[in-house]
């Protein structure tokens, strides 16, 4: 394949290198926050807002704002990667754990292998069990030790920071146990089923 | 003309570089029916969303999602389940 | 281009191409024009637009669309690039692009948003800051053509000094005895400015276009929040949806 000409001085915006190891391969830093979203951005109110953990069709768990607050809470510094190449270092989150969710409705083991997150405006996506156990994922509400802004997923949006960002899937509602590994939105269109940016896997098929 | 990068809404003139890799015909002048609330526009006036992961165009009546597009290094792929038929 | 469509021609692929930029104009303190050669260049309408690719040394790429400025009629192919604050490609465009550089280009892409002079009516032009480029290209097009038919411009800007293209607008607007311009500044006007202020209301549109039963084909183009709330407000003074037509460019 042929090399794109490069344009002469153009380079894209970096914050000073970090280490080599913090990168995935095709990332690149940056110091904003940039906002995909698939819709327009949803204005949901706390006091109407609920979160429902979900097995089939029953119901294992359901929370209102302020029960959902109540929950032990936990505050992670992690780095986010994004599809579009984008990668933000040392973020801060906080929220309740996946672990804390299965404590809450009594659960040592999850009811399943697979789970997907439903969101206000009807985005979804699927990620393993396993990649939301042990402090990998939570539900979280508070970036940099504010509310999450609308815009940015709020008042609560899933977060698993060791796959790509798409798979934090904001505005989310409900976590669904799955015995089979769904497509969610973007994976039924093209991208990877699981997403590890160390692997590079960005789209269906790499 | 826009940079990507921020919570940018355009609409389906945005997308037609990536539209016009899978139709042959002209398609920002076609007329595309919102299979949710049945109505018509031209595709180029559609709401556009996530431009830089794919073109998610929806229903400026109903904002529902009349048609996706996403180009990966294997394939292009489009998804129209929202749109009950397109006129060219 | 001796034959005009009234519809981009189809079945054309897309394909990138070089672009080597010949000149570089300032239009105001944010805003830059680039005149461009572009060898496999086939010609284009006015209202369409071009996808840019930049890439940097390490393989970095950054794509954007822009509107073409200049009429079909013109050899080089002009873009005009707003700075944006914190922008990733507009910054280069505007800061740090000389006369010799090269970017890859393809297009001309968009069938919709465009107008020629083989379309009959009265011409309705609305723009917001940066939407004026498009409509540039179908002002300088009837230009060039000579045409007789009426046409307004509508043209909403922060400053006096943000007015992209004002010298050239008057110009025309002076020539052309068909072509009504009007300027309105939305947050800062000169002490003595007899013009509009303020954004564009339902009473300022009413009076500078033309009425409905004159049937003119509109075009808006500007922010998101801008041309939502222009075209409603025309369908409120009872224009027809279907003869408004909307590019948006974003916030």
């Amino acid at each position: 394949m042929d090399k794109a000409p490069v344009s002469r001085g153009f380079r894209s915006r970096q914050a000073e290198q970090p280490t080599k190891d913090r990168l995935p391969p095709g990332q690149y830093v940056t110091m904003g926050f940039p906002v995909l979203s698939a819709g327009p951005t949803p204005q949901i109110k706390v006091e109407s807002w609920n979160f429902a953990l979900q097995f089939g069709g029953s119901l294992l768990g359901k929370w209102d704002w302020a029960e959902f607050e109540a929950l032990p809470q936990t505050t992670i510094t992690t780095d986010i990667h994004c599809v579009t190449k984008w990668s933000k270092l040392d973020t801060t989150w906080q929220g309740v754990t996946f672990d804390d969710l299965l404590k809450a409705v009594g659960l040592a083991k999850p009811r399943a292998r697979y789970i997907i997150a439903h969101c206000d405006g009807g985005y979804t996506t699927n990620v393993p069990v396993a990649d939301l156990v042990d402090g990998q994922g939570m539900v979280a509400t508070r970036f940099e030790g504010l509310p999450i802004l609308p815009a940015h997923g709020g008042p609560a949006r899933l977060l698993v920071p060791h796959l790509y960002f798409w798979k934090s899937a904001k505005w989310v509602r409900r976590l669904r146990f799955m015995e089979m590994d769904e497509p969610g939105f973007w994976e039924s269109l093209g991208y990877h089923i699981y997403g590890d940016p160390w692997k590079e896997q960005r789209y269906d098929g790499d | 003309m826009t940079e990507n990068g921020s919570d940018v809404v355009l609409d389906g003139n945005a997308a037609a570089g990536l539209l016009q890799e899978i139709f042959v015909l002209e398609v920002t002048t076609a007329q595309v029916q919102c299979a949710a609330c049945g109505s018509t526009a031209a595709v180029g006036s559609l709401r556009l969303y996530a431009a830089p992961m794919g073109a998610v165009l929806r229903c400026t009546h109903c904002d529902g999602i009349v048609m996706t597009a996403v180009h990966t290094p294997h394939a292009r792929w489009l998804e129209m389940r929202g749109a009950r038929c397109l006129r060219f | 281009m001796t034959v005009i469509e009234t519809a981009a021609m189809p079945g054309r692929r897309l394909e990138w191409q070089l672009a080597e930029v010949r000149d570089i104009g300032v239009e105001t303190p944010r805003v830059k024009s680039l005149l461009l050669h572009v060898a496999t260049w086939q010609g284009h309408l006015p209202g369409q637009h071009v996808d840019i690719r930049l890439t940097a040394e390490d393989g970095y790429q950054a794509q954007r669309s822009y509107s073409i400025a200049s009429p079909p009629e013109d050899e080089l192919v002009t873009l005009t690039v707003e700075r944006v604050d914190n922008g990733e490609v507009s910054p280069y465009l505007v800061g740090d692009l000389r006369a010799g550089d090269r970017f890859e280009l393809r297009g001309p892409i968009g069938g919709y948003f465009v107008w020629t002079v083989a379309t009959r009516g009265p011409l309705c032009l609305v723009a917001g800051g940066s939407g004026i480029v498009p409509l540039m290209a179908m002002l300088r097009h009837r230009a060039r053509r000579n045409v007789r038919a009426p046409a307004m411009l509508l043209y909403s800007s922060r400053s006096l000094e943000d007015v992209i293209y004002r010298e050239e607008l008057d110009a025309m607007a002076r020539r052309d005895a068909d072509l009504r311009v009007v300027n309105t500044l939305t947050r800062k006007w000169p002490t003595r400015w007899k013009r509009y202020r303020g954004r564009i209301h339902k009473s300022l549109l009413a009076e500078a276009c033309f009425p409905p039963e004159q049937n003119p084909k509109i075009f808006v183009c500007g922010p998101t929040r801008f041309v939502e709330d222009v075209s409603g407000l025309l369908v409120e003074l009872g224009h027809d949806p279907l003869t408004i037509k909307t590019e948006r460019f974003g916030p």
